[in-house]
């Protein structure tokens, strides 16, 4: 049987199936791990709550919105300045959270009237927003307040405001994985449709879903889809205004990036109003180019996109392979939240050269651990809800380089000396793009041959103290054992890039192209 | 010219200053050794408060969830703390104490946690851990009540109730230092030592600021041990530093045991630390030395190098918790200072009575604001809508972008600073916390001067 039995977990039969090794020539029906099942009480899991899948992962990232919680104020404080969801309107929706702060007397008597006194205050603090979120917690989901009636109530009495309400608490679902199905579902059904484009500017016309601009990702595609004049109606979320999303319905594709968190909707969008749904990554060299490549061939334009490839990966594909070469089979536990698993899975092995020890997931779910179970190395450990012990214990069994997690379990790596990635909030990202991939591989090399993590190592009771150098550069360690050829190849180089690699993008300008049809009223378009 | 104290009128949080009472627990939690807390609800309220505890310290800490789902919010969800206690005991054999801590989840589905503890006494624990020493204490910490701070008090209560044991006096000082940081507690213990005092410090959380050893040692957590519990009720005497956290447990020692007991001041610059040391004199009739004399003429030296010159008439915004934010306006009045705007979070009714704050509408000669019940917007629409006009902020790291938007320089202080490197290791209390935030505020307004070209060549000479 490929299921690993962990030493720490044996007194949890439940945890038995959890996890697997990817053994040679196995397939998937004989290792594939349980997911998305309730946790087990008290065993330190990872996992979030609905609430924050709905809110903090898919609502907030949304940048011209007040997005208000209903419910105490600790749900809103918790899940505000956690993440890096930045948005090129100056971070509104990073730096403003709300909270209607529910207190015991409005437990006791309801609190609809202390919601709509919130939303009236709010619009009244921000003149200029007219658009609001509300998210229900596990608190006012209990009490039994009608958040959709008095939002229905707000926008009948304020005619310029809009209003969308994601019954999504805390106690719903295994995991945040829940709440992502429930927003998905909640803005599919309330909003999309309800409003026209403003312009139809291309002919070619998609919406951008799961993507999240986490450091700028997406102003990075962006910049790929205004290059091929394909217009982008929405984003789904990141980055993406309220009133954009509510047109999801006129575009031609839904270019879909996290499946596991907006597969929903893409599939509502396709049964609903008949829009394909195009799966991509943004990650890594050949899988970017290959979605592009989609694109286009979907629109019948390859050579925009073939333009695109070719000139980026003659940019800076020097620089990524002068990591790879530096990188090779250094051991890498990726260990992210859900789609993650899937999306760096090969490409990290087949681009920077490492390899993929084992993978993990908090919420994804079967189908998450079957993508990434076929994409990493043999050998894998792969484990579905892990927890704080069964972390520990894999780290010291497979003694990785480095791993890519959460912020939390990042410290727990660094007591064991083995140096993290935030696998959610980047390090110096944005790491989607060819440029952006580079930065990844240029932050795994700083993090491995960091001079500080050899000297962690060192143990001046007991080991021979070296005194032979003061300092060591990170060249000095990736280098030492690299063929001269290797090392002194003319033809590579390190990152070139500037630390903001944002800055420049944001004031662009395009190239416009020809229409095949006159330009029809939005209305009209499809 | 007045100092008014009002409460925030709007119904409504806009950005928090707080966050609700299970974090309270939980950071109480984590200061005992041997003490993994299981929070009894949805897994957000551990995942973020253990997520929010690693950014502030840099570091990890081990806490439970019953990861309470659907089914147990609609059944009832005591089951899960069942299952929860017997897997955290099978896989830490290490662990002893067990807070069970409510949410707002579990007291509206009205959860009996007494009854499964008292259950779990009456059967787990004998048939399944026979030799074993587990104490699993219920703690009720709804979200919907006080914050974050009235959670801490409630928890460190309940740690001191069930612990506290009568036996033979031991001849030491509890000493309650509320939430404070590790570089705090180290500062503390400096002068109790230098007091010669025997004291057991709740919560000793100086290992909070953990190393990174070669052979590996993965856990943070606090040195407070059960002994040191039941020993508080056999201390010679009580000092709480905060009147809203840990004040309850001093006062309940008090009634219960008849010990001595002195609460606050927050010794939060030179004149607290003053009244502290001549506290710490009163219950333990020791004097205070030579060497602490020399080491507050350290501090006043330091400070009179910046009062005058560079601090007088600065006017400074204080938010946070609440004995920490007012330890810090009285300091920046000894520094001629001029705060303007307090806000102290969340809807405790005793603000308005502080004798602290009493003593501030007394005596203050410039216009000044206690806002009670606060919220950054408070602050923030006085800056951008009002004309309040700031030249420094104090406090954490949540109300960053107020400082960042309106260009006023500020310092990192409180809980939780995370976008700062190793604010915890400094004290803000004693002398060395004098010294601390004084040439921190003076160098965060050089560098300020520096960066917006005002008077910046003035420091050319100094």
């Amino acid at each position: 049987m490929p299921y690993h039995e962990f030493e720490c977990s044996k007194c949890i039969p439940e945890r038995k199936k959890h996890a697997v090794v990817k053994g040679h020539g196995e397939d998937l029906t004989s290792a594939l791990p349980l997911g998305y099942l309730n946790t087990i009480p008290g065993t330190i899991s990872e996992r979030g709550c609905a609430y924050c899948g709905a809110k903090h992962v898919i609502g907030t990232p949304m940048k011209d919105v007040i997005h208000l919680s209903h419910g105490p104020l600790g749900c809103t404080y918790d899940t505000w300045q956690t993440k890096r969801y930045i948005s090129d309107n100056d971070n509104f929706q990073i730096k403003y959270t709300f909270a209607t702060d529910m207190k015991e007397k409005n437990v006791v008597f309801g609190a609809e009237k202390l919601l709509k006194q919130n939303i009236l205050e709010a619009f009244k603090a921000f003149p200029k927003i007219k658009r609001m979120t509300i998210y229900q917690t596990c608190a006012s989901a209990l009490i039994g307040d009608d958040l959709n009636a008095i939002a229905a109530e707000v926008m009948e009495e304020m005619p310029e405001v809009d209003i969308f309400v994601c019954n999504s608490p805390g106690f719903g679902g295994p995991s945040q994985s829940g709440g992502h199905h429930k927003i998905n579902i909640a803005w599919v059904n309330q909003k999309v449709g309800t409003l026209e484009p403003k312009e139809i500017t291309s002919d070619y016309v998609i919406n951008y879903v799961g993507e999240y601009n986490i450091q700028g990702d997406q102003e990075v595609m962006m910049d790929f889809f205004k290059r091929m004049g394909v217009q982008v109606l929405s984003t789904f979320t990141g980055n993406g205004t309220y009133d954009d999303l509510r047109c999801m319905h006129r575009a031609q594709l839904n270019v879909l990036e996290c499946a596991r968190s907006a597969e929903y909707i893409c599939n509502e969008l396709r049964v609903r109003y008949g829009i394909p749904r195009l799966d991509i990554d943004g990650f890594g060299f050949e899988p970017l180019g290959n979605s592009l490549r989609k694109i286009g061939l979907f629109f019948g334009i390859e050579d925009r996109a073939q333009a695109i490839i070719d000139e980026e990966t003659a940019r800076w594909k020097p620089e990524l392979d002068w990591y790879k070469a530096r990188l090779m089979h250094k051991k890498v536990c990726l260990w992210p939240g859900g789609s993650k698993l899937w999306h760096w899975a090969h490409v990290i092995h087949a681009e920077m050269g490492v390899d993929v020890v084992s993978v993990y997931t908090k919420f994804g779910h079967q189908g998450d651990m079957e993508k990434g179970i076929s994409r990493c190395e043999e050998g894998a450990l792969a484990i579905d809800d892990p927890n704080e012990l069964e972390g520990l214990e894999a780290m010291e069994t497979l003694e990785p380089d480095i791993i890519f997690t959460g912020k939390r379990p990042g410290e727990v790596a660094k007591k064991i000396r083995v140096p993290y990635l935030n696998a959610h909030a980047y390090h110096n990202g944005p790491w989607k793009g060819w440029e952006g991939w580079v930065r990844f591989a240029r932050d795994i090399y700083n993090a491995i041959f960091s001079p500080i993590h050899e000297l962690a190592k060192l143990d001046i009771s007991k080991d021979e103290i070296p005194g032979d150098c003061g300092f060591k550069t990170q060249r000095m360690l990736s280098d030492a054992n690299l063929p001269d050829e290797v090392r002194n190849d003319p033809t590579l180089r390190q990152y070139t890039g500037k630390f903001d690699c944002l800055k420049d993008l944001r004031g662009k300008t395009y190239p416009v192209f020809e229409r095949k049809t006159a330009a029809a009223p939005a209305a009209a378009a499809v | 010219m007045e100092c008014q104290v009002k409460p925030r009128e709007r119904a409504g949080i806009i950005n928090p200053i707080f966050t609700c009472q299970p974090c309270g627990a939980q950071f109480a939690s984590i200061g005992i050794k041997d003490c993994i807390g299981i929070v009894h609800g949805g897994q957000g309220c551990v995942m973020f408060v253990r997520l929010l505890f690693s950014q502030h310290f840099k570091e990890s800490f081990e806490l439970a969830s019953s990861s309470v789902h659907e089914d147990g919010a609609i059944f009832g969800a005591v089951g899960r703390v069942e299952q929860a206690v017997d897997v955290l005991l099978m896989r830490y054999p290490h662990v002893k104490v067990v807070p069970i801590i409510s949410t707002c989840l579990t007291e509206v589905i009205g959860d009996d946690i007494e009854g499964v503890v008292r259950k779990l006494n009456a059967e787990l624990l004998p048939e399944k851990y026979p030799d074993r020493e587990v104490h699993l204490i219920p703690i009720h910490t709804p979200s919907f009540v006080g914050s974050m701070v009235s959670g801490y008090d409630i928890t460190v209560l309940d740690f001191v109730k069930y612990f506290a044991e009568k036996t033979e006096p031991n001849g030491k000082l509890n000493v309650f230092t509320g939430w404070v940081n590790p570089g705090d507690v180290t500062a503390l213990k400096h002068l109790l030592a230098q007091m010669d005092i025997d004291a057991t410090v709740f919560f000793e959380i100086e290992t909070f600021d953990s190393p990174l050893m070669p052979e590996g040692n993965h856990v943070s957590h606090g040195e407070t041990t059960i002994e040191d519990l039941q020993g508080s009720a056999n201390a010679m005497g009580t000092i709480a530093l905060n009147r809203y956290e840990g004040a309850k447990a001093a006062e309940f020692l008090q009634s219960e045991f008849e010990i001595p007991t002195i609460i606050g001041p927050t010794p939060i610059g030179i004149r607290n630390t003053d009244t502290f040391l001549k506290n710490l004199k009163a219950l333990t009739g020791k004097p205070i030395p030579e060497s602490l004399v020399r080491e507050r003429g350290i501090a006043i030296d330091a400070l009179t190098d910046l009062v005058h010159m560079f601090l007088a008439d600065k006017r400074v915004a204080i938010y946070g918790n609440p004995d920490l934010v007012i330890g810090l306006a009285q300091f920046c009045i000894d520094l001629e200072m001029k705060p303007k705007v307090l806000l102290l979070g969340d809807d405790n009714s005793r603000y308005k009575d502080d004798p602290r704050v009493k003593e501030l509408q007394e005596n203050v000669d410039w216009d000044m604001e206690v806002i009670t019940n606060a919220d950054f917007w408070e602050l923030e629409d006085r800056i951008k809508n009002k004309g309040l006009e700031l030249d420094l902020m104090l406090g954490h790291s949540k109300g960053r972008f107020i400082s960042i938007d309106y260009d006023i320089p500020m310092l990192r202080v409180g809980f939780p600073t995370y976008d700062r490197a190793g604010m915890y290791r400094h004290p803000v209390v004693g002398y060395a916390g004098a010294i601390w935030l004084a040439e921190q505020m003076a160098n965060t307004l050089f560098t300020d001067m520096e960066h917006k070209k005002v008077r910046e060549w003035s420091l050319n000479v100094w």
